[in-house]
């Protein structure tokens, strides 16, 4: 019958422009689903997928744990999983250091930077190695408490078990989302539709903002699927991407922006123009407040439209506060060159998760330094493994300004370097939270720097004897309003005593899992008499914390905002209900594993004080 | 001509390996375990290997085997804490450990320490102590580790090629230690080389103090092979042996037994198969 082939034809084509027209119109996450499902049925047949488990916790910015204990740390993502499909908070997961915003509604929170890209959420971080690179075609996280907290996932193109040195380091986000709430603490097991990549990965990051969650999320293990053979796409797939590459604003914006930075930047062929008609109406400053409202990116792609535009773009007065955490896997020695010029008033800085991987080097971060650093007071450099003795010499001696130093998670700065600090004499904030900071140079640190406000020695391992640092807190640091020693191996009373009478200006101490503090000592007591203008206290997993220390809290510390007493068997719900009757402001309580208060008693305390979070963790 | 040669190859092989005295092979651990709760329910109670107030784990890893018994201190009872709480924690973390690769095979006190320490970890506030005695088989090395605290502890026994008797090579110590004052650092320490067929018998004290060793040594003997089945019958024959001995006829304890947890770990050495 041959009347029905050119039918056929003809339908065929039809068809084929319904799906065109789909493609072009459909939004992008149903795309996405659907060319994850496409690939993954035609990659089968020929191409046998993969499935692993995490085998290795690289890199990763925080965790609840201690450094050297397996009970809540990174290090359990590696593996099988040993809680799903379980709920509940257990040793065995990975856990943040943080939830919600309650660690931004304290006396240390720090203002955040602006021109932040909506697109950035991620507030931690975790690099898991697998075995084999693959393709993915699907990443499982398997999220046993209070899920929800992902918000990114990518993969890296540099094989982490490779000999040789990679000769490029790619990022590809694989999937981004703004973060959502989840109702319910319940285990899940999540499995977002992936973007394909055209290398194969075994190095996956995890992104995370905890901020709409109402208690720690854990996360019990990821499993990476692959196929070990670049799936072959069909001419219908590869004209979705086409179209995709239009439309993916956010992408292009990520991958371009920072390569435009780089590459054309330095590029100046701009026409002459004899008038800017409007333009040059407006007065100056008008320009410069609305370019103020643009990501460095957008700034970087304005620059390259005209030669006005271009001068306003490079005015140092628009990078008074930089912020370059945000294009972290794209920064390297050649934007700072290039950003070198503009940044000579720079004021704040932030390289947090910047230049790891050889990205910057120690010459190329201390170059920009010399050109930008007279200016600067506030540096953000969590997490930047590349950072050694050099750099902190460095950034000592071109930052005479300096107030603020993060340096938390920088676990490759040699434990003597730290001294270089002790010539900051105008620091007011420093976060050393993960580092390896050694005693005589922590001294020398507080001896030296006594205009010191806010301090974080969270899980700082080597030092040896905390009450020595105490003592010297008390005697040098006068000015101190928040003090973070969680997980501090030894502090005792005498330590504490010497804390308290000597900055009566603490408002903030987080003395959570410190074991040597005994209440019996009577160092809660002394803390809550000294301490009037209290607003947050962590005595997280004090197993001796009582009643006699709540109720010296609720007559002392009447403005106290956030208590948290976990782990206590000594504290009854009468001297909790005094607590809450006589601090008014208090808005966080958590008595988790408070075996005294059960739930009954939870829920009668919330039904009489409705403002505040009364946080109960349970394990089954 | 090929055929020859790989033939010649494996005979040359075969002489060598019989020539050189260092056994090059690996060796494991072939393990059962069995008990009783003192309350007369048998078997696994609680999650995990749980009988009673003792708890026991077998793990293994790429460069060893390793189990372990813990006998909770049931004084706790007293105070309305689960002494099976203490030790199956102390237990499962220790297990964990292993299967982390988080331990070195030579020194089986640092598991004990470290899952001590895991214990103090936790967000739930444990109460409890317990006894525990944790063995280690090297598989290269073929030495075995043991750490012992407390009153749990265990038996290596050889077979003598030439039908010689079943013999003592290491005793459980006698000295009693108790954790809540001790330091895991405490537990005694003791490490020798086994051989293929040896024999590893990791108990609560439930099981030494009402079986005499050579009632023991005689169950032990029955052990014709290797194989898990065996194993596991011969675990449990000791295991109800040592039960039958405090059990009581008509509420009458007429053998003079004293009624505990009983906790038996039967191990023997064999060739590392994968």
């Amino acid at each position: 019958m041959p009347p029905v082939f050119p039918m056929l034809t003809v339908l065929s084509m039809f068809y084929y422009m319904c799906l065109r027209r789909r493609a072009r119109t459909a939004t992008r996450g149903e795309m996405n689903s659907r060319r994850a499902i496409e690939s993954n049925t035609r990659a089968l047949p020929i191409n046998v997928e993969i499935v692993q488990y995490a085998k290795e916790v690289l890199d990763f910015s925080s965790h609840y744990g201690s450094e050297n204990s397996m009970s809540y740390t990174m290090w359990n993502l590696a593996g099988i999983p040993n809680v799903y499909p379980s709920s509940g908070d257990f040793t065995q997961t990975a856990v943040f250091r943080t939830y919600g915003t309650w660690w931004d509604r304290c006396p240390s929170a720090r203002l955040p930077f602006k021109r932040t890209p909506s697109t950035f959420c991620s507030q931690d971080y975790v690099e898991l190695a697998f075995e084999e690179p693959v393709y993915p075609t699907a990443v499982h996280i398997l999220e046993t408490y209070h899920p929800g907290a992902v918000v990114r996932i990518l993969a890296c193109s540099a094989n982490p078990y490779s000999q040789n040195p990679p000769a490029e380091v790619r990022w590809e986000i694989l999937w981004s989302e703004a973060p959502s709430k989840v109702n319910g603490p319940q285990a899940r097991q999540f499995t977002p539709c992936i973007k394909q990549i055209n290398f194969p990965t075994n190095l996956i990051r995890l992104e995370v903002n905890s901020s709409l969650l109402d208690y720690y999320t854990e996360l019990d293990a990821v499993v990476l699927h692959g196929v070990k053979e670049r799936p072959v796409l069909s001419l219908k797939t590869s004209m979705i991407d086409m179209n995709d590459i239009d439309e993916d604003e956010d992408e292009e914006k990520f991958a371009c922006g920072m390569d435009a930075l780089n590459k054309q930047f330095s590029i100046v062929t701009l026409r002459e123009w004899p008038t800017n008609g409007y333009f040059d109406k407006l007065p100056y400053e008008l320009i410069q407040l609305i370019l103020s409202h643009l990501t460095v990116p957008d700034l970087c792609r304005l620059a390259q439209t005209c030669k006005l535009l271009y001068q306003h773009c490079c005015d140092p007065l628009q990078y008074i506060h930089l912020s370059l955490q945000p294009y972290w896997a794209r920064i390297n020695d050649t934007s700072l060159e290039h950003l070198q010029s503009r940044c000579t008033l720079i004021q704040w800085l932030n390289l947090s998760w910047t230049g790891n991987r050889g990205a910057i080097s120690v010459s190329g971060f201390s170059r920009f330094l010399k050109v930008c650093g007279s200016e600067l007071v506030r540096l953000e450099l969590s997490c930047g493994h590349f950072l050694n003795e050099t750099c902190l010499e460095v950034i000592t001696e071109m930052c005479p300004n300096l107030q603020e130093l993060n340096l938390s998670s920088c676990d490759k700065i040699p434990p003597q370097a730290f001294n270089h600090i002790a010539k900051v004499g105008s620091l007011k904030r420093l976060i050393l939270y993960r580092t390896k900071v050694e005693q005589t140079a922590l001294l020398s640190i507080l001896n030296f720097c006594s205009e010191l406000q806010h301090l974080s020695l969270g899980s700082c391992v080597m030092i040896e004897d905390y009450d020595l640092i105490a003592s010297m807190m008390g005697a040098k640091c006068k000015k101190l309003r928040s003090l973070d020693l969680w997980r501090c191996k030894n502090i005792t009373e005498s330590g504490i005593a010497e804390l308290a009478s000597g900055c009566q200006l603490l408002e903030e101490l987080d003395l959570g899992w410190c074991p040597t503090l005994q209440s019996s000592t009577g160092c809660f007591t002394n803390l809550a008499r000294k301490l009037p203008n209290l607003q947050k206290l962590f005595l997280t997993a004090n197993r001796s914390v009582c009643d006699t220390d709540i109720e010296e809290l609720a007559a002392n510390c009447t403005h106290l905002r956030q208590l948290d007493i976990l782990g206590t068997r000594m504290v009854s719900p009468a001297s909790l209900r005094k607590l809450l009757e006589s601090c008014k402001d208090l808005s966080l309580l958590d008595v988790s594993f408070c075996s005294q208060i059960d739930n009954r008693v939870v829920l009668e305390l919330n039904a009489n004080f409705p403002n505040v979070f009364i946080k109960k963790s349970f394990t089954q | 001509m090929f055929s020859v040669l790989s033939y010649g190859r494996l005979v040359a092989r075969a002489v060598l390996g019989g020539l050189s005295q260092t056994d090059s092979r690996d060796y494991s651990l072939v393990t059962a375990s069995c008990g009783f709760g003192k309350d007369f329910r048998k078997g696994i109670l609680k999650k995990g290997m749980c009988y009673g107030d003792d708890a026991c784990f077998v793990a293994r890893h790429r460069t060893a085997d390793v189990l372990g018994v813990a006998d909770g201190v049931g004084g706790w009872r007293d105070y309305g804490v689960d002494p099976s709480q203490f030790s199956g924690t102390l237990m499962r973390t220790c297990e964990r450990l292993v299967k982390e690769g988080r331990f070195v095979p030579s020194n089986p006190v640092g598991i004990l320490t470290a899952g001590y320490c895991e214990l103090l970890q936790n967000k739930v506030p444990l109460l409890g102590s317990s006894t525990a005695c944790i063995v280690v088989l090297d598989r290269s090395s073929h030495r075995l580790h043991t750490a012992n605290l407390g009153d749990s502890g265990f038996l290596v026994v050889r077979q003598h090629y030439f039908n010689t008797p079943f013999q003592l090579s290491i005793a459980p110590p006698e000295a009693e230690g108790v954790v809540l004052s001790d330091s895991p650092e405490a537990a005694d320490s003791t490490s020798f080389d086994v051989q293929l067929g040896d024999i590893i018998l990791t108990a609560t004290d439930g099981l030494f103090d009402n079986m005499p060793d050579y009632m023991i040594l005689q169950e032990l003997k029955k052990l014709k092979n290797s194989n898990y089945e065996s194993i596991q019958q011969t675990a449990r024959s000791i295991a109800e042996q040592a039960h039958e001995l405090f059990a009581c006829d008509n509420g009458l304890n007429v053998r003079g037994g004293k009624p505990d947890d009983i906790t038996v770990l039967l191990s023997i050495v064999a060739e590392y198969t994968d």
